[in-house]
């Protein structure tokens, strides 16, 4: 069931004041028809102000809101057509599932069978076909959201906005729930604005990861993009591990980490030679073998994770007593046992200084 | 969340309710006593419903009391609603006219009434109405607030207005449906007020059931005290049409169109 209205949503400009604290400075983003992108970042930063605004539910913002073309900025919350989910249950507890999926057709004036036969359709598509004739509290937290999710739809929105719905639920229901929303956005094709603090989840479901920090969007990029290649040394650290290691600035474009002559990147270029600062290395950018201690990469292992497929080692570093994550294929990794002595090597291309 | 109750909840509950129904079930059984309280029959409510102006007396009041309750829906609900999502500063001031009611007394209050009202509204009989709106909001305020200070009203209407609905909307369908047992005993407080009060339509000079009861009771105690405790009754049913109407409104609708 594709729905056809697949629009383009550009928000441009925003900017959002609470009191003293600027919640959204100079905000743009433009999803492209179809698109599902996830806003991330930690509490606070602004990302569901963000889609407050595109809902309608947060006025008095500057900039401008723009679908399909239109300015939308003056339209009310209720005239916008935009399916939402919300991180609290919202169900509407005197309504059954049904009539809580229906809901968005009732004030439209829909007919009364027209209406049934689309949240039945829709309750299908989120596997609770059977449940319609129960009350919100009957439901356990994930079929909650199921059902949020199915009355956000079927009002066949112009964009779908989902303010941290998996925020409330245990570990394994949320996993499930995660896949199951990726599906369905990609089967209806709705445009999805997708809010959340958990990166795992961005990085899951999004086919593209806005990182956000202090009102401002740093980022906008595929996920691999976002991991592989931040655009700044606030990005990084955010997402994923990042270990920090002393680096010699050698020239305007390089840097010399452990012996190793590395890359800066591009972004990060132009700092002064001779000076010294952190680069930053992801875990899986680092290899040891075992060593005599004399090295200058030299370090102690401290303690091992097993993690599954993928061991995560923590050493401490001779020379300066600071702490290093390594993650490794677990196999490799039985040899590293605590306390024994080894040499950390890099195999990054290229890294961000943090100067 | 449910609350176990303790020893102590439940000993506080049985005063309070029978500092309620021992009255009660007193009136009732006076009302019924016949033949110097020998025997027990219907005889004080017979000779009450008998006598003239029963039903106009009794029809008056029952119109004051619905138009009273719609009244008190109309002004109450959407004006404690707005107090709860986004207009907390006025607040304290809603509170404050809420409760001047219990504080300005009845004499002075039926007197700033007849001297300000215009003429039109003191014509009618309707103007009790208005007053009885008046002097219920201590009652009719706190049974509203603390109803809707138990939803999370902001979520419940940030969904609506997402899905699309108006205000108004939102109000009918998911504001008052959630809210339906504090809005029965806001209908319940004003319907009980109107059928009781006596005051403001003496004062005023309107003839009102509780005052062509005061003039019967001068002639048969026991009568007045049937046609307290048929009052008492009378309330309590309307109560029950409007929290049964907009139900049985629904499945009636839902059977025409399944027809």
């Amino acid at each position: 069931m594709t729905t056809e209205n697949r629009v383009s949503v550009q928000l441009k400009g925003l900017r959002k004041v609470y009191g003293d604290a600027v919640a959204l400075e100079n905000f743009s983003l433009e999803l492209a028809p179809g698109e599902l992108v996830a806003l991330l970042g930690p509490s606070g930063c602004g990302k569901t102000t963000a889609l407050r605004i595109l809902a309608g539910l947060d006025t008095d913002h500057e900039g401008q809101i723009i679908i399909n073309g239109k300015d939308i900025a003056s339209v009310p919350a209720n005239k916008r057509n935009m399916g939402m989910v919300f991180q609290a249950y919202s169900l509407f507890p005197t309504m059954t599932v049904e009539e809580n999926v229906a809901y968005g057709l009732r004030v439209r004036k829909v007919d009364r069978e027209k209406r049934r036969a689309k949240a039945q359709e829709l309750l299908e598509l989120v596997g609770l076909g059977s449940m319609g004739n129960r009350l919100a509290h009957q439901l356990s937290g994930g079929q909650q959201q199921r059902v949020a999710l199915a009355r956000a739809l079927a009002i066949e929105p112009n964009v779908l906005l989902l303010d941290e719905p998996l925020s409330a639920l245990d570990a394994q229901v949320r996993t499930q729930l995660r896949d199951e929303i990726k599906r369905i956005q990609t089967e209806v094709g709705t445009t999805t604005l997708f809010v959340t603090h958990d990166q795992e989840e961005a990085m899951a479901i999004a086919d593209r990861v806005g990182v956000m920090r202090h009102g401002v969007l740093e980022q906008c990029a595929p996920p691999q993009e976002v991991y592989l290649n931040p655009t700044n040394v606030k990005v990084a650290k955010f997402v994923g591990a990042m270990n920090l290691l002393p680096a010699e600035i050698v020239s305007s474009t390089e840097l010399r980490v452990f012996g190793h002559t590395v890359a800066l990147r591009a972004s990060d270029t132009g700092a002064p030679s001779g000076k010294t600062g952190m680069a930053l290395v992801r875990p899986e950018q680092l290899s040891l073998k075992l060593g005599d201690g004399k090295g200058p990469a030299s370090a102690t292992v401290v303690s091992r994770t097993f993690l599954g497929p993928l061991t995560r080692i923590s050493a401490r570093m001779i020379s300066d007593s600071s702490t290093l994550f390594i993650s490794m294929p677990s196999a490799q990794a039985l040899q590293f046992v605590e306390g024994s002595t080894v040499d950390v090597d890099i195999h990054a291309t290229s890294v961000l200084l943090d100067a | 969340m449910k609350k176990k109750l303790n020893a102590l909840n439940y000993l506080v509950l049985l005063g309070a309710s029978a500092f309620f129904i021992f009255p009660i079930i007193g009136a009732t059984e006076f009302s019924l006593r016949a033949n110097g309280a020998t025997t027990h029959n219907f005889s004080n409510f017979q000779w009450a419903i008998q006598q003239d102006g029963f039903k106009t007396n009794l029809g008056v009041s029952l119109r004051l009391a619905i138009l009273t309750a719609i009244a008190v829906l109309v002004l109450m609900v959407p004006t404690i609603v707005y107090l709860h999502l986004g207009g907390a500063r006025w607040k304290r001031l809603i509170e404050f006219i809420c409760l001047v009611p219990l504080v300005v007394p009845v004499i002075s209050f039926a007197l700033g009434v007849s001297t300000a009202f215009p003429t039109f509204l003191q014509s009618t009989v309707y103007e009790l109405s208005f007053l009885y709106v008046i002097i219920s909001m201590p009652y009719t305020y706190r049974a509203l607030d603390v109803g809707l200070s138990s939803i999370p009203l902001v979520t419940l209407v940030e969904a609506s207005r997402a899905s699309g609905a108006s205000m108004r909307q939102t109000l009918m369908f998911v504001i008052v449906p959630t809210i339906r047992s504090a809005v029965n005993g806001a209908i319940f407080l004003a319907v009980a007020l109107s059928l009781g009060e006596f005051t403001l339509a003496v004062i005023l000079h309107w003839d009102t059931f509780p005052t062509w009861i005061a003039n019967i009771s001068q002639g048969h105690i026991l009568a007045a005290i049937a046609l307290s405790v048929l009052s008492l009754v009378g309330a309590w049913l309307i109560v029950l049409v409007f929290a049964i109407a907009p139900k049985s409104f629904r499945s009636n609708k839902a059977q025409e169109a399944a027809a």
